[in-house]
């Protein structure tokens, strides 16, 4: 946007770049330090040997694979469903389904205690994946729905008039095309389901049952005041995250600017 | 493409209007839909309505009922409770505090990367990786580093110390501001900020800070696609007429930016009002209440506090009205500027 005319003024702006970047560098860097302090890379070490450190990222990656997978298929047949089919006064349902766009977490942990206990859905990973994947639908659901009403009206009667069913329409012409949301859907999903830690906090309390989120916290209830080993922790907690997002850039942005926008 | 910047207002009410006439036009031949709408609908209604009808019966229990225990409709005596506890206000007032501090940050900054990085410096790449980071790892990993940062003998003030703004002692533990800029702070009317910052005067802002870290991405993301879509003519058309960098910046770019600036708002009342991760894991809440915010108050009173569930479902409910009434009015606010955002 600015113009810069030669290499010194572009010197200049890169300059000031790299000060106002500073702050963001300044936490990434302490984690990364202070986790080689006193014992270097035995911090990481002892936190590997952690029993059921695995168990942390397992359930983290069950908990968005499955959350993912509902939020995909269920937005993706509602916004064929809404966009596309015939339903009678869809409008309404339509907004039914977005009064619950808006949804603080707290209002959810109440309810879902009950239900867990009753249920017996209690201390499994469903716990938490149904109120994740419940609270993300409608917002899913309503940027597909948009995207979905760009895709034109004919290429699906064209499909019908040649003999295609709506199975097969939704398939081979609506997955396809709207494979640019599909994707930001995905990210912003795993993103969501990936970071969220007031849910698994308080509807996964027991051992060998938590998520990658409390990792920190929990290493921290263990070693009280060893700030290396926690922060070798969160370091390790952090990575797959960073590793994902300096992969897959494109598609983390768009993802999250998409969800940024209700 | 739909996904990047668009208002969302004017996308889904559009829309909906559009494909409704549509269907209706040529309702025959086109197959019935609601068994592809129902198991969405049944999800997220079902689900989502459920708790909220839930939370709501539980409001009207005993301030201090458990799950287990008989169930007595009480009244609407936790609202009134809620109402009376000058703690409910000072979590409110703390997020209107931390919304407005953090979207006008953010905003600022937002648009200053943005515009930073669509002009041809080096390594953009890099920088920009650098401040979407934070967008991206969970905020209840980073909280004991942000915890550490913040520490007495943290990397915060051995920097402030580098710049010769603290007095810092051998040990690291008792810091303290150097005479001047003490002298400063006295009289600006801050002399209760002292470098120890986890305590009630500075632990809301320490919350905000990190906030602002950690979402200056998401506003840097937004302002840079948007700033992508503006017509490079028009730019050059500013500058043919003599306008300089700051003058095309503050008079071309970003009136062009309003749509993203109000759909921020949203999204930062909205963050402000389910903040609970920051202030739960970086202060709990406190010292002495100065970082409390709704979602924090009310799961200390849930689970910290023996079981005050009636209680929490009254305030979980107030949150709730709020939520919806502020993206409501911010909405229709941002709709009925509309018209004047096409012209410019």
């Amino acid at each position: 946007m600015f113009e810069l005319r030669g290499r010194r003024k572009r010197l200049l702006l890169t300059g000031i770049s790299v000060l106002l970047v500073i702050p963001f560098i300044v936490p990434l860097y302490t984690m990364v330090y202070t986790s080689f302090q006193g014992r270097g890379i035995d911090n990481y070490k002892a936190a590997l040997q952690l029993p059921g450190f695995w168990t942390y990222f397992r359930n983290s990656l069950l908990i968005a694979v499955a959350t993912i997978a509902i939020c995909y298929f269920l937005t993706m047949a509602a916004s064929f469903g809404f966009s596309k089919l015939r339903i009678r006064s869809k409008e309404v349902y339509f907004w039914l389904m977005m009064g619950a766009l808006t949804m603080p977490e707290v209002v959810l942990l109440t309810p879902m205690l009950m239900m867990a206990q009753k249920t017996g859905i209690g201390g499994t990973l469903w716990s938490v994946i149904i109120p994740l994947a419940a609270m993300q639908i409608p917002f899913t659901t309503l940027l597909t729905r948009s995207y979905v009403d760009g895709i034109p009206d004919s290429l699906f009667e064209a499909a019908r008039i040649d003999g295609a069913g709506t199975w097969r329409q939704f398939w081979s012409i609506l997955v396809p095309l709207a494979k640019p949301m599909g994707m930001a859907i995905i990210v912003l999903v795993l993103i969501n389901s990936w970071n969220a830690y007031l849910l698994p906090l308080v509807l996964l309390p027991g051992e060998g049952q938590q998520v990658v989120s409390q990792l920190p916290m929990n290493f921290k209830a263990r070693y009280t005041d060893d700030q290396p080993k926690v922060l070798a922790g969160a370091t390790l907690a952090a990575l797959p995250e960073i590793i994902a997002y300096v992969c897959l850039q494109k598609q983390f942005e768009r993802g999250m600017a998409a969800g940024a926008i209700k | 493409m739909a996904i990047t910047v668009k208002s969302p207002a004017a996308s889904s009410a559009g829309s909906g209007r559009r494909s409704g006439g549509a269907a209706k036009r040529r309702y025959h031949g086109v197959p019935a839909g609601m068994t592809w709408v129902l198991p969405g609908f049944v999800m997220a209604v079902g689900v989502i309505y459920f708790c909220i009808g839930y939370t709501g019966y539980v409001s009207l229990l005993p301030w201090n009922w458990r799950p287990p225990k008989e169930e007595v409709v009480e009244g609407l005596g936790n609202f009134a409770r809620a109402f009376s506890t000058p703690l409910f206000w000072e979590c409110l007032k703390h997020t209107l505090i931390f919304f407005i501090a953090v979207y006008l940050v953010q905003t600022v900054m937002g648009i200053v990367f943005a515009a930073i990085m669509h002009s041809r410096v080096y390594c953009s790449v890099i920088f920009k990786i650098l401040i979407f980071v934070p967008v991206v790892v969970a905020p209840a990993i980073m909280s004991p580093v942000h915890r550490r940062v913040f520490a007495v003998d943290g990397p915060l003030n051995w920097i402030l110390a580098h710049l010769g703004f603290l007095h810092a002692d051998p040990t690291g533990k008792n810091p303290a501001w150097n005479g001047w800029f003490q002298w400063v702070l006295d009289h600006i009317g801050l002399s209760s900020v002292s470098p120890n910052w986890i305590q009630p005067s500075t632990a809301l802002w320490v919350v905000i800070g990190i906030q602002i870290w950690s979402s200056i991405g998401m506003a840097f993301i937004l302002f840079f696609a948007a700033m992508g879509q503006i017509d490079p003519e028009v730019l050059e058309a500013a500058r043919i007429d003599g306008a300089g960098n700051i003058r095309v910046l503050v008079s071309v770019i970003i009136p062009q930016l309003k749509p993203t600036i109000v759909s921020l708002a949203v999204l930062n009342a909205i963050t402000a009002l389910k903040l609970f991760d920051y202030p739960y894991l970086v202060t709990t809440g406190g010292p002495a209440n100065a970082s409390q915010f709704l979602g924090t108050y009310i799961y200390s009173e849930m689970f910290e506090k023996g079981g005050r569930f009636g209680y929490a479902a009254s305030m979980s409910m107030l949150l709730l009205v709020l939520a919806i009434g502020v993206s409501i009015i911010m909405t229709v606010m941002s709709r009925e500027r509309k018209p004047e955002e096409v012209k410019v």
